[in-house]
């Protein structure tokens, strides 16, 4: 057979890429009917739960065990101002004016320094990501480096995730950090990996007087589905649409 | 067919294989299981260390039983162990591995109980200035029973 130097390398380059190509088509159709098929992640069934979390502002002390616990429980920086949770204090002044602050996250503990006379009303307001069904950071995440799972909690891929901080600036809650240990965007994950063992998240564990409750919103019986039928229930900034499953009994008007 | 139009679809099926085999090589195995995602992340995610073991397991397997009974049945029993002894899953697993001793100093005490006009007026509070003499407070209440010496 005689063949040119040309013809031999079109026909070689062809077998080359369609070997390639099938291989691929076919392989992407295998996993392709793999992920279809109903899968439950190991022992743990995310579909069966629904994750809710209520913050009773009623009964918070501000001491800061939980930021405290949280940043001990998930490797978060103590010399940063990071927090995947904190508390927030509120005093609203006589003349109207109304002060916001949260020192080191509360973790250190609050001082008084604005005398009792001066003050309207003082109270202290947990913060924590609301885990949205609607989430914004995950709207805008450009690698698809942060998504909700099945069970309604709203995580970070760490090895995804280009550290753009384009998520920091979508929540409206100010819950995303950026994390330079490691450098991406970090946030409460709701202790996914204590939920998934059957543990509460450190916070709620470190709570002194159950201001935090955690459980399951597809439970009837659950903690967080006691309270949400009895107490009187708001959200943070209902407005935006996001809606968040961070619950608040006791809500003042001036938190935002 | 004209030549040029064979040449044309030729590139075109080039192209296309290129942009599969490509995106196969950089696209993760675990992307789309579950959604837009990788699907590993949750593993990934789920698979962090516990540091926080729970009051429960304090409690168990006769190791502090009498403590936890004592603890169980006083007003701070809403107070977890480590919320004052810090995390402890590592103690749990080997108990050669001791925890760092609880904090009694009167400034850890009153991170929950100095007088804080923000908090609830029915939480148990005391002005630092004027009670205990800056006494430690473990030396008239005890912390897993308070008011009980």
């Amino acid at each position: 057979m005689n063949i040119s130097r040309r013809e031999f390398t079109k026909i070689g380059c062809r077998i080359v890429i369609g070997a390639a190509a099938g291989a691929t088509i076919v392989e992407s159709i295998i996993s392709n009917s793999i992920a279809a098929e109903p899968s439950s992640t190991g022992d743990y069934d995310w579909n069966e739960h629904y994750w809710g979390y209520v913050i009773d502002t009623r009964k918070c002390i501000g001491c800061g065990r939980c930021a405290n616990a949280c940043k001990l429980e998930n490797d978060v920086p103590f010399d940063e101002p990071v927090y995947r949770t904190w508390v927030e204090r509120y005093r609203v002044l006589k003349e109207g004016e109304v002060k916001i602050d949260s020192p080191n996250g509360s973790i250190d503990g609050f001082t008084d320094d604005i005398p009792a006379e001066e003050l309207k009303k003082a109270f202290y307001v947990p913060k924590i990501c609301n885990h949205c069904d609607n989430p914004p950071c995950v709207q805008v995440c450009p690698v698809g480096a942060t998504y909700a799972t099945n069970d309604g909690v709203v995580l970070v891929d760490y090895d995804y995730c280009i550290g753009c901080r384009y998520c920091i600036q979508g929540c409206p809650y100010g819950a995303r950090y950026f994390n330079k240990e490691k450098g991406t965007a970090d946030k409460c994950t709701w202790c996914y990996h204590r939920i998934t063992k059957g543990l509460l998240p450190a916070c709620v564990q470190a709570c002194p007087v159950g201001a935090r409750v955690f459980g399951d919103l597809k439970d009837p019986a659950s903690d967080v589905n006691k309270l949400l039928d009895k107490e009187r229930i708001n959200v943070l900034k209902p407005d935006l649409g996001t809606k968040p499953k961070v619950y608040y009994v006791g809500l003042d008007r001036e938190v935002r | 067919m004209q030549p040029h139009l064979k040449r044309a679809i030729f590139l075109l099926g080039v192209v296309i294989v290129g942009f599969i085999f490509i995106r196969s090589l950089v696209v993760p195995d675990s992307y789309g299981q579950y959604g837009a995602y990788r699907g590993d992340s949750v593993y990934e995610n789920r698979n962090f260390t516990v540091e926080y073991a729970g009051s429960q397991s304090c409690g168990d397997e006769n190791c502090h039983k009498t403590l936890y009974s004592i603890w169980a049945d006083s007003r701070h029993k809403t107070v977890n162990c480590e919320t004052c002894h810090g995390p402890s899953e590592k103690h749990v697993s080997n108990v050669r591995i001791m925890p760092s001793p609880a904090n009694d100093s009167r400034e850890f005490c009153g991170k929950c109980h100095y007088k804080m006009v923000a908090r609830p007026s029915s939480f148990p509070q005391i002005d630092p200035e004027s009670h205990g003499e800056n006494l430690k407070c473990a030396y008239c209440h005890n912390p897993h029973k308070p008011w009980f010496v």
